[in-house]
């Protein structure tokens, strides 16, 4: 990326609004952790339909991973619940599968020249932004891959439309931020919504490990497009669940 | 005579059987406590030298034994009045919810969120802070004010659960803090202090959420992080903005001067891919003992 002193462009495109990207993700992001859960118990994640399809691939009509000797997210909870545990493992990771890929696309158009003069520290923060959300994803497919599931490979097949649509209309760093902020926030509240259903003691923690970071992702992009870094008082699942 | 003047009709010789049950009881508690408490400071050594929250056998444990040792002393004392069933229910809201690994968790919240509230309005009196960046009296104000409502939230879920309300202030940290005060010379000082609440309140939610058997606790406790990583977030930032000798980027909003943060603003607020828990509180160190 190209890191430059140069002024950024620091208002927002009138046909990029932070609020019209936000509310197009509410729209996709609401109910990904409810659809995931809300399954009958006997739904689990097919380890052969999953292989690189996504969170959308989990098939329903699947057996259940408790059954795996190396299974590690869910060996100690019900058979029921040990689906609920991987479909949230598999959701996470097709999210981070997509934070991945948008932040990696960032990079390759600041690198054409395509977003303008990129400040050092947004340069900065979309490296590292990037590179926690691939540790992410390997923790999650970690989790998958322990317990008998197949890796995801492929991004959350339903908010990538959202996503590549916001994405064609990005034309300055401060889009990219907004789309940036879009993805820490989904991400973010599809975790804390995520506490509601999982089970396994060690997806607690992770689930939990990880909202702390997207959640740090967000304030400093709030910080950086002239917002207020906390702009709430307890967290929100808005867009992760209706 | 009047009704308060009646005399009450105790029978002596149970009342002294029953103090010597109590000191039997007493007695049994204690041996509870030298059994039960060494596991939990263990269990929470181990924790924070592992990184993670271990497997809480030893918490279910402790818990267990003080579930017991309440009910056998709850139906000492109702077999001497004949009242066993109504103070066993008695003893089940305050008594036995004062134990509950979920109640003491949620009340060293509230004893962090206390000292928090505190300290945030100890610094707005400061000069150098009350008549400094605008910016920064604005983050303390408004996070003194997140961290009371965080309170109000925790002290509100653990009357729910039964448990007595929190009103003291960390024990550990209180002391940690007062020491501190007097050293308070400069913005960069407050920020460090403010710093490391935020990163003790932060870890220790995440380290109590896999101890929750109430999934509403969780969920609130979790929302709440999410706020406090925040706060230590934008603190790491503008910490690092005062040590670099660029106190006027601390500002809302930053406009073009966006172009001059250093690189290490992209990257100063979340030095992990995932949070830690070495900070992380106990559940019974601020609970209502």
């Amino acid at each position: 990326m190209n890191q430059t002193t140069t002024t950024p462009t620091t208002t927002p495109s009138p046909s990029f609004t932070r609020r019209r990207v936000l509310g197009g993700a509410a729209v996709i992001g609401a109910g990904l952790v409810a659809a995931a859960c809300g399954s009958d118990s006997n739904d689990a994640i097919s380890p052969a339909n999953s292989t690189g399809s996504g969170a959308g691939s989990q098939s329903p009509d699947s057996t259940s991973m408790g059954s795996t000797p190396q299974g590690t997210a869910t060996e100690t909870t019900a058979a029921g619940e040990e689906s609920i545990d991987l479909k949230v493992a598999g959701l996470a990771a097709g999210l981070e599968v997509l934070a991945v890929g948008t932040y990696k696309a960032a990079l390759d158009a600041a690198g054409a020249g395509s977003l303008g003069e990129v400040p050092p520290a947004v340069g900065e923060f979309v490296t590292t932004a990037m590179a926690h959300h691939q540790e992410h994803l390997d923790a999650w497919n970690k989790v998958l891959s322990g317990a008998g599931a197949a890796e995801v490979t492929e991004p959350d097949a339903t908010l990538k439309p959202t996503v590549d649509a916001a994405f064609a209309k990005v034309t300055d760093v401060v889009g990219a931020a907004e789309l940036a902020l879009m993805l820490e926030e989904i991400a973010a509240a599809t975790y804390l919504s995520a506490q509601n259903v999982l089970t396994d003691k060690e997806a607690i923690m992770l689930a939990g490990s990880i909202q702390i970071v997207d959640a740090q992702h967000a304030a400093i992009l709030y910080y950086v497009l002239g917002e207020y870094p906390v702009p709430d008082v307890f967290a929100k699942t808005d867009l992760a669940a209706s | 005579m009047s009704q308060l003047a009646k005399p009450h009709p105790f029978d002596e010789r149970a009342l002294g059987e029953l103090m010597e049950e109590s000191q039997d009881l007493h007695t049994d508690a204690m041996a509870v406590g030298r059994t039960t408490l060494p596991d939990l400071a263990d269990l929470a050594s181990d924790r924070r030298r592992a990184g993670h929250v271990a497997e809480s056998t030893a918490v279910a444990d402790f818990e267990r034994d003080r579930q017991q040792l309440i009910h056998r002393v709850t139906m000492a004392v109702g077999g001497v009045f004949g009242v066993g069933a109504i103070s066993y229910a008695f003893a089940g809201t305050a008594a036995a919810a004062d134990g509950d690994i979920d109640v003491m968790q949620l009340q060293t919240a509230v004893s962090i969120e206390l000292l928090a509230v505190a300290t945030y309005e100890a610094a707005l009196s400061l000069p150098f802070i009350k008549d400094g960046n605008p910016v920064i009296i604005k983050f303390a104000e408004t996070t003194m004010s997140q961290h009371d409502e965080h309170r109000q939230a925790f002290s509100a879920q653990t009357k729910v659960l039964g448990g007595t309300d929190q009103t003291a202030t960390n024990p550990k940290y209180t002391p940690i803090v007062e020491a501190a005060k007097p050293t308070l010379a400069a913005p960069i000082d407050v920020v460090k202090l403010a710093a490391t609440l935020e990163q003790v309140a932060t870890e220790t939610y995440l380290g109590d959420l896999n101890r929750y058997t109430d999934v509403t606790s969780r969920m609130l406790m979790a929302s709440v992080m999410g706020v406090e990583c925040q706060h230590l977030a934008t603190l790491l930032a503008v910490g690092a903005l005062l040590e670099g000798g660029a106190p006027e980027l601390i500002a809302i909003p930053l406009g073009a001067d966006v172009a001059k943060l250093p690189a290490a603003a992209g990257s100063v607020a979340f030095p992990d891919a995932f949070s830690g828990v070495t900070m992380a509180s106990p559940p019974e160190e601020g609970a209502v003992s």
